[in-house]
């Protein structure tokens, strides 16, 4: 009887913290979300009203129907979906040679691509700037990619490679057997087997270049290329104080990353804390 | 000397081998090298040199650039932020993460459905919980002031990210909002890997929630939560949007940190010097924290 009375208190100190814990999770978007859906007046009412008691879309609308934060938007779909192609053929083919072969400089290639998760952005944005501008790559799509390759690619060797390490081998060795050659076993027989993780891959990397902020803050200049992260950023100073706007465009800002979360949310999970599992 | 004697047995294999596993890994070296190797290089070579603008001639001229950044007015202030910062940002991070973790592991579909809420802070974009928060601890129009407010506590209601007392602590609760779910999805990732029977024969010896939580839950975690750390240091001097957005450094010095020193040197004073000296700093910390990390990566492989 008293154990049971103690387990109820645990679940109940248990449950209000799961409460607390997701309130504060989820407020801040929600209440993005509600803002961005309430007419002007409302947005600025006292008491402030929960749920919105007019819906209206009309902050979307405008948002969509500007040709600038539109741009901004395709800017963004180009640098992530270039991004992430690069990211794929190049971490694929690295993840591969690290996986299944041995030689000169192997190891000190992994530590360097390792020691690239920890690198500080802030440290290499000035010779970041030198290497594009020498290269005439600043305020380019090139340039930006190039640039957006050094978050996503570590990730994504990465990961791969821990994907490919527990493949088994004995497939790929009687393919070589019947004669194939070492690029076409891994296009043939490898890619075809690792399908969703090349997928939660790609998302990965597609949703890294998305959010990107300070490189591309420091590797743009003025509006041609400037990514919708920067747009919002600099949406308050350049377009004036318009709440509702600024929050339907950061919902719409999010709705990939949502969405590509969502359904690649338990490999990515995965992927991410492989080191923590066994560690 | 197995390695010589089997180079010596069937070189040309060896070699061959060697050659092919090279060529899948050259477009990725290239990137190192021309995205990480030189600009390191560079930054520490500019952090050691007068650099002429714009055609980046470079002039050694030993410890003088950090002399100067020492030297600079604001520099006390920014460390002491960034050491309040990263320290903040690591407790606050680590332990809601933790307590989350804690009361979020479990198999149920509601649990599930909770963890899955929780995570999205990790997933919004930065720029987007950056401006969803600078909405809410807005002034007037705020919905925490109005709050505040409403239930008669007025006084209480400030300019949150306006007065120097209150800027870095405010933006401090923000990081932590948005990087206490990775701490959590890592402790949960930990804690499955601990296996059940060591609860279970604890619990035939007669053992307390608590006391399984303290030998066994704690010390399994040991090695996860060691690499959070680093990983959540590292973040936390490589946090730059948030504060960016929300109060760029100010109001005055009150909420810099090393990061946008960086930036504000190089990017509005032209100081690329400094700013390599500056960079130099934080390359130094990430290298220490790396190598508190790097083990936990090769361990795993090692056990296998």
């Amino acid at each position: 009887m008293n154990r049971r009375k103690k387990i109820t208190i645990f679940t109940v100190v248990r449950l209000a913290f799961i409460g607390i814990i997701c309130t504060f999770s989820l407020f801040p978007v929600l209440w993005c979300l509600s803002t961005s859906l309430k007419t002007e007046s409302e947005i600025y009412r006292l008491p402030p009203s929960w749920i919105p008691e007019i819906v209206t879309l009309k902050h979307y609308k405008e948002i969509l129907g500007r040709s600038d934060m539109m741009h901004y938007f395709v800017n963004t779909v180009i640098l992530s979906t270039g991004t992430t192609l690069i990211t794929m053929v190049v971490s694929v083919l690295a993840a591969y040679g690290f996986s299944r072969y041995k030689f000169t400089g192997c190891r000190c290639l992994i530590w360097t691509i390792l020691f690239a998760r920890v690198l500080p952005r802030v440290s290499v944005i000035i010779p970041y700037y030198i290497i594009l501008k020498e290269m005439k790559l600043l305020n380019t799509y090139q340039g930006l990619m190039l640039v957006y390759l050094t978050i996503c690619l570590p990730v994504a060797v990465w990961m791969l490679k821990g994907y490919f390490d527990n493949l088994p081998v004995e497939v790929e060795e009687a393919a070589v057997v019947d004669g194939c050659s070492p690029f076409g076993v891994l296009v043939k027989i490898v890619i075809p087997m690792c399908k969703p993780i090349l997928a939660t891959v790609a998302m990965n990397a597609f949703i890294l270049s998305w959010n990107e902020f300070l490189f591309a803050l420091t590797m743009t200049d003025g509006k041609a290329m400037r990514p919708i992260a920067v747009g919002l950023a600099f949406f308050i100073d350049e377009m004036g104080v318009h709440w509702g706007e600024l929050m339907a465009a950061s919902m719409l800002m999010s709705v990939p990353a949502v969405i590509f979360f969502s359904l690649a949310q338990n490999q990515m999970v995965r992927g991410l804390s492989a080191g923590a599992v066994k560690g | 000397m197995r390695q010589f004697v089997n180079a010596l047995y069937r070189p040309s294999i060896r070699q061959k081998r060697a050659r092919t596993g090279m060529l899948f890994v050259v477009p990725c070296a290239l990137v190192v090298l021309l995205m990480m190797i030189v600009p390191v290089v560079r930054t520490v070579s500019f952090a050691f040199s007068k650099v002429t603008l714009p055609s980046f001639d470079t002039e050694f001229t030993g410890l003088e650039n950090f002399r100067k950044i020492l030297a600079m007015e604001e520099f006390p202030a920014v460390i002491r932020n960034t050491f309040i910062w990263v320290a903040g940002s690591v407790i606050l991070r680590v332990s809601l993460g933790f307590l989350a973790a804690m009361v979020m592991d479990g198999q149920g579909k509601g649990i599930k459905m909770a963890r899955l809420l929780a995570l999205l802070p990790w997933t919004v974009p930065s720029i987007v919980s950056a401006n969803s928060w600078r909405w809410i601890l807005q002034g007037d129009f705020g919905v925490l002031n109005m709050v505040l407010r409403e239930m008669g506590l007025g006084s209480l209601a400030k300019l949150w990210l306006g007065t120097a007392a209150t800027a870095l602590p405010t933006v401090l609760v923000t990081y932590a909002w948005a990087g206490f779910p990775f701490v959590m999805m890592m402790i949960l990732a930990g804690l499955q890997g601990i296996s059940t029977e060591m609860y279970e024969s604890s619990a035939i010896d007669g053992a307390s929630k608590i006391q399984q939580f303290f030998y066994i839950t704690l010390p399994s975690l040991k090695s996860v939560i060691k690499m959070v750390i680093a990983l959540e240091i590292v973040s936390a001097i490589n946090a730059f949007d948030l504060l960016y957005v929300l109060t760029g450094g100010g109001p005055g010095t009150s909420s810099e940190i090393l990061g946008l020193l960086i930036y504000r040197l190089g990017f509005s004073r032209f100081d690329f010097a400094g700013a390599s000296a500056a960079s130099t700093l934080l390359i130094g910390t990430a290298l220490v924290c790396f190598l508190f990390y790097a083990p936990t990566q090769f361990r795993k492989k090692r056990e296998e």
